[in-house]
């Protein structure tokens, strides 16, 4: 009696898109290995019952060597093995390497049919595969597919209850892969090929000259297609729906409101010169859409769409090399790049990926630099919606400081605290021309993620701040923290509500400052401090989550350093 | 014939892995990879004086840091 299935495979071999293929739940899958830190459930309707289906990490072996190999295993591990069946993909690009681990899994005695996953990869590359002799030779079902289209997959379900051990004798580990390569000779037919450009572009994407020039390139481009995508959005299609459509709406409604009263304050705010003003008039119908739908989501989908190809192609690793020199000065190697990069587009995504790093100094250090130095794509399309407004010059002054943050914590951290960190090993996926269709689902769901999570908590934040603010409640508060704010900082002591609802949502936070009518200085400094203070609650969760409560301590105690020292020294010597 | 490690190997040149010194973890994590003794290996690049070195074998393209290509002996024509 089949009770769970798990999908078992080497990493990068595309399980989570066959697991999404099975389930119709949707799961993030990218051209590297280790998108998947975390097992994944989901259901598939088998025979007219429902059977859970686990998505698990990948691993090259079924004799774990890494941390990540081990969490695995034990899942796999915890269930009777005639309860279960395992869906081996492999990659039919790559069949001797991962071949190993099929062996290992009939072997040990695993139920097991074998998933040949990118078969129309294998086809372009001249790679045939007999399927009928591979399963004589393998004694269990091998079903053909290429789950990014859908190919195969009805067949793949059909078959699982085929799946039924056949022990095969035990083998040493060199007697396995001669056993391997009696399979792979009997089985697979190469066509000569020349090599192809793909192959030369993969091959110069990671020699050090032709790398640095791609990688430039590459990092270049990306900035400048996230702005003009986000820019592009905002100028033609949201801001004429705000001003145009939403605006008059919001007018009528304000003319039945008593201007002095309570509805008036909570739902449009405070009138600019006699006028609804989206940045600044901080109403729950005014600002607070304006801020995440007007200002944030633009760039959020902008920035997400060229990750995503970014992803997809498989070009992440690649950046990852080039990068391992200069992340060893930080106590990280080149891998950590990944999980740096998806805090751009959000801190918590980004801390999860750190466990892609196998040290648990390693992940230290990385997510206390992602909380530190990375701002989330809602600070940043802030900052340059804000900051922007008084040149270039501040707007790149805000990097160039979180920048030499990150270098210099990362040099303190890597100097002071124990153990050391491991080095680089990882496989380099080959470059895939990504599928319009995965790219377009991620960015919905990578979205739709962001909206549920920020929404509720913008609402609620300025719905908080508005009551408050009317009550006169913040006057208390102001007064407390004044010496630190005007007296270090050099800011005016309401921008404290601003911080203070940092650790709810750094946009909304940045959106605060908009009335204050701060000097290009003040402005600069306030959203330097909230990049770099306190991470906002879903960050602050998530680290506590990840690091356990004392690392959370310690890297928010660094949070609370950095942001007094930094925030006195713009303030007394570079500003002067 | 002559025995270098990876990271004396110079970019394109091939040769066939003869040893991984080093511990059985090593070993073990290496050949789960595809990485073994006897394996025909081509290295693709090396960046910087004490970066990762990228080869080929079979298939698979691996990058390894500059400690583990090191214990990565080859023997080259």
């Amino acid at each position: 009696m089949i009770k769970k299935i798990f999908l078992v495979g080497n990493p990068n071999v595309g399980k989570s898109v066959v697991f999404s293929r099975l389930t119709g739940v949707h799961v993030i899958s990218s051209n590297y290995p280790g998108t998947t830190v975390e097992f994944t459930k989901g259901y598939l309707e088998l025979e007219g019952e429902k059977k859970e289906i686990l998505d698990l990490p990948g691993i090259y072996s079924l004799d774990p060597t890494s941390p990540a190999e081990k969490v695995a295993l034990s899942l796999l591990e915890e269930h009777p093995k005639d309860e279960i069946v395992v869906i081996n993909v492999v990659d039919s690009t790559n069949l001797e390497r991962n071949l190993l681990l099929t062996l290992q899994l009939i072997e040990r005695g695993y139920p097991t049919i074998v998933c040949l996953n990118m078969c129309d990869d294998a086809v372009h590359r001249g790679i045939h595969i007999d399927i009928d002799k591979l399963e004589q030779c393998l004694r269990t079902p091998v079903v053909s597919t290429c789950a990014v289209t859908g190919l195969g997959i009805k067949l793949l379900i059909k078959r699982i209850k085929d799946a039924i051990p056949l022990p095969r004798p035990k083998m040493s580990e060199e007697e396995r892969w001669l056993e391997v390569g009696r399979i792979v000779r009997e089985v697979q037919q190469l066509e000569h090929r020349h090599h192809s450009y793909r192959e030369l572009l993969e091959d110069a994407s990671v020699r050090p000259l032709s790398g640095s020039i791609v990688a430039l390139l590459i990092i270049y481009l990306s900035f400048l297609i996230v702005r003009f995508i986000g820019e592009s959005i905002i100028t033609y299609i949201t801001d004429p729906l705000f001003y145009n459509y939403y605006k008059p709406l919001l007018e009528k409604l304000a003319s039945f409101l008593p201007e002095r009263g309570f509805w008036f304050h909570l739902l449009i705010g405070n009138l600019i010169s006699g006028n609804i003003d989206f940045r600044q008039s901080l109403g729950l119908l005014t600002t607070a859409p304006y801020i995440e739908f007007g200002m944030v989501l633009p760039y959020l989908f902008s920035f997400y769409l060229i990750l995503n190809i970014l992803e997809d192609v498989g070009y992440l690793p690649r950046l990852a090399i080039l990068l391992d020199n200069f992340l060893h000065i930080l106590g990280l190697h080149g891998y950590a790049i990944i999980p740096v990069l998806l805090g751009f587009g959000c801190n918590v995504p980004g801390i999860i990926a750190t466990r892609i790093l196998e040290s648990k100094r390693e992940r230290f250090i990385a997510s206390t630099i992602i909380s530190i130095g990375v701002p989330c794509v809602p600070l940043q399309a802030m900052i340059f919606g804000m900051l922007g407004r008084f040149g270039g010059f501040y707007v790149s002054g805000v990097y160039l400081v979180l920048f030499s943050i990150v270098l210099i914590l990362g040099l303190i951290l890597n100097k002071f605290l124990a153990g050391y960190s491991p080095e680089f090993l990882v496989e380099i996926p080959p470059y895939r021309f990504p599928s319009l269709g995965i790219l377009i689902k991620k960015l919905y769901f990578r979205i739709k993620g962001f909206l549920i999570e920020a929404l509720p908590v913008v609402m609620l934040g300025v719905l908080v701040v508005n009551i408050l603010l009317f009550l006169k409640l913040f006057d208390f508060v102001t007064g407390i923290f004044a010496p630190i704010i005007t007296g270090i900082y050099g800011l005016p002591k309401e921008s404290i509500i601003a911080l203070i609802i940092g650790v709810f949502r750094k946009d909304v936070a940045v959106g605060m400052l908009a009335p204050l009518e701060l000097t290009a200085k003040q402005l600069f400094i306030s959203t330097t401090l909230l990049a770099i203070s306190f991470p906002c609650i879903a960050t602050f969760v998530v680290l506590w989550k990840e690091l356990g409560f004392k690392d959370l301590i310690k890297a928010t105690t660094i949070m609370f350093a950095i942001s007094i020292i930094i925030g006195s020294l713009l303030n007394f010597f570079i500003f002067g | 014939m002559n025995q270098i490690s990876l990271v004396q190997m110079r970019p394109n040149q091939k040769g066939r892995v003869v040893e991984i010194l080093g511990g059985y973890n090593l070993q073990k994590r290496l050949s789960s990879m595809g990485l073994l003794k006897g394996k025909e290996i081509k290295k693709i690049s090396h960046i910087g004086l004490k970066g990762p070195v990228v080869v080929k074998v079979g298939k698979t393209i691996l990058a390894l840091g500059y400690g583990m290509a090191a214990k990565v002996l080859v023997e080259t024509e």
